[in-house]
């Protein structure tokens, strides 16, 4: 046989090997870049940690935390509710997993505004509009949740209101946080299937 | 894990280096195929001689096997590779002007800069046009801004356009390639020109 035929059968072959396999379909960046940068400079895009503590409290089914650290450090303390995609991971892999369901407005957080910064502008840059961060990450949480603390003589009804939503949502850090491993890794693993089951949306 | 220069973060010098040395390669490879003489090129134009066609598919279709499979394995992340963005009314333009110019010069940019490279002299008018046409581009660029940059469609692939899976493109371009290679290689039965190839 002629070798460029041959060369051709190979190249077919290939192709046809190719067709069968399981690609991840890469996504493009679709957007402008003065398009992405408004976007993720668009104050709707960050949420404050007073604005979580107040979902997580509501326990509200529209929204999906995750947190992009390792998971050693995931599974030693996180946020209750949220899903663990280590920033690495969700680079190299198809967003489509996590963020298919446009329902869902995911909410990224990492120990800093890092992470979760470069999160958002890669997956807005992908067209993903439904993906938030959680404004100055875990260390933001623990100074505003966590230590929330009120000084003062009077307080006002709309202060209140927040200093019980911080006291509630630090409670329920620190009681999810406080379980023992095994108990954790039920509690995950049911929450990570919570957010398809309760889309029917008849709460 | 490829692509190495995101992920080893080569400095400029490495990357502009490689770079040089990728291009002198390619062109080395052009002048082997005989590109550098614009007839072998117009010969694309009127059927006698389908080199071009043949080598730049083939390069096409082999790099994008060998980046599926690289992908598919993990050693090349092809989400990491830059796509050139997409401007359908510059496209189409663009590709109109360019094409008038390749068959007048009888060089694309490449292979022009190849035969520059050797000496000839129709090359170095080429060359000169080029550069002409990118000043007057430069110069002009704020009056025909909007037309440029008109019906920006992003870094977008025509697999994902056409919602299809990168390795069934990958096979029908393949196909199309074979066909195409068939109908080229009866064109230059057809229109064969042995006084001009002969000497090619």
């Amino acid at each position: 046989m002629e070798m460029r035929k041959k060369i051709t059968i190979i190249l077919l072959l290939s192709g046809l090997i190719l067709a069968l396999l399981p690609l991840s379909a890469n996504r493009s960046f679709l957007i402008k870049p003065e398009k992405l940068l408004s976007d993720v400079l668009n104050s709707d895009v960050a949420l404050t940690v007073d604005q979580v503590a107040k979902l997580i409290v509501n326990e509200d089914s529209t929204i999906r935390l995750i947190d992009l650290r390792s998971p050693e450090e995931f599974s030693s303390l996180s946020i209750p509710g949220s899903v663990n995609v280590p920033y690495s991971d969700l680079i190299s892999s198809d967003l489509y997993i996590f963020m298919n369901d446009r329902n869902i407005r995911n909410i990224f957080y990492s120990n800093t505004a890092f992470y979760s910064n470069y999160a958002l502008v890669y997956a807005r840059g992908l067209g993903y509009k439904n993906s938030f961060v959680m404004e100055g990450g875990l260390s933001e949480w623990f100074n505003t949740v966590m230590e929330s603390k009120f000084t003062g003589e009077r307080i006002s009804a709309r202060e209140n209101a927040l200093y019980e939503t911080r006291t509630k949502a630090a409670q329920l850090f620190t009681q999810f946080n406080s379980m023992p491993d095994s108990l954790k890794a039920v509690f995950m693993a049911a929450n990570k299937f919570s957010a398809k089951k309760l889309d029917g949306g008849c709460e | 894990m490829g692509p190495l220069s995101s992920y080893l973060l080569f400095p400029e010098w490495l990357d502009l280096l490689i770079a040089f040395m990728i291009g002198t390669g390619f062109g080395f490879a052009l002048e082997q195929a005989g590109f550098s003489s614009s007839r072998k090129l117009a010969g694309m134009f009127y059927g006698y001689d389908t080199t071009v066609l043949k080598v730049f598919f083939t390069a096409a279709i082999v790099a994008l096997i060998g980046s599926q499979f690289l992908n598919y394995f993990g050693l090349l992340n092809l989400n990491q590779v830059y796509v050139n963005e997409f401007y359908t009314g510059a496209a189409i333009i663009g590709g109109v002007i360019m094409g008038a110019g390749f068959i007048m010069g009888g060089f694309c940019p490449g292979t022009g800069l190849c035969a520059l490279s050797i000496g000839k002299i129709d090359a170095f008018v080429f060359a000169a046009g080029g550069l002409t046409g990118a000043f007057l581009f430069a110069e002009t660029y704020p009056a025909i801004q909007d037309l440029a940059n008109s019906n920006y469609k992003g870094a977008v692939k025509i697999n994902e356009s056409l919602g299809m899976s990168p390795g069934l493109f990958t096979l029908l371009l393949v196909v199309a390639a074979a066909l195409m290679f068939w109908v080229a290689e009866i064109a230059e039965k057809r229109f064969a020109r042995p006084e001009i190839t002969n000497e090619l």
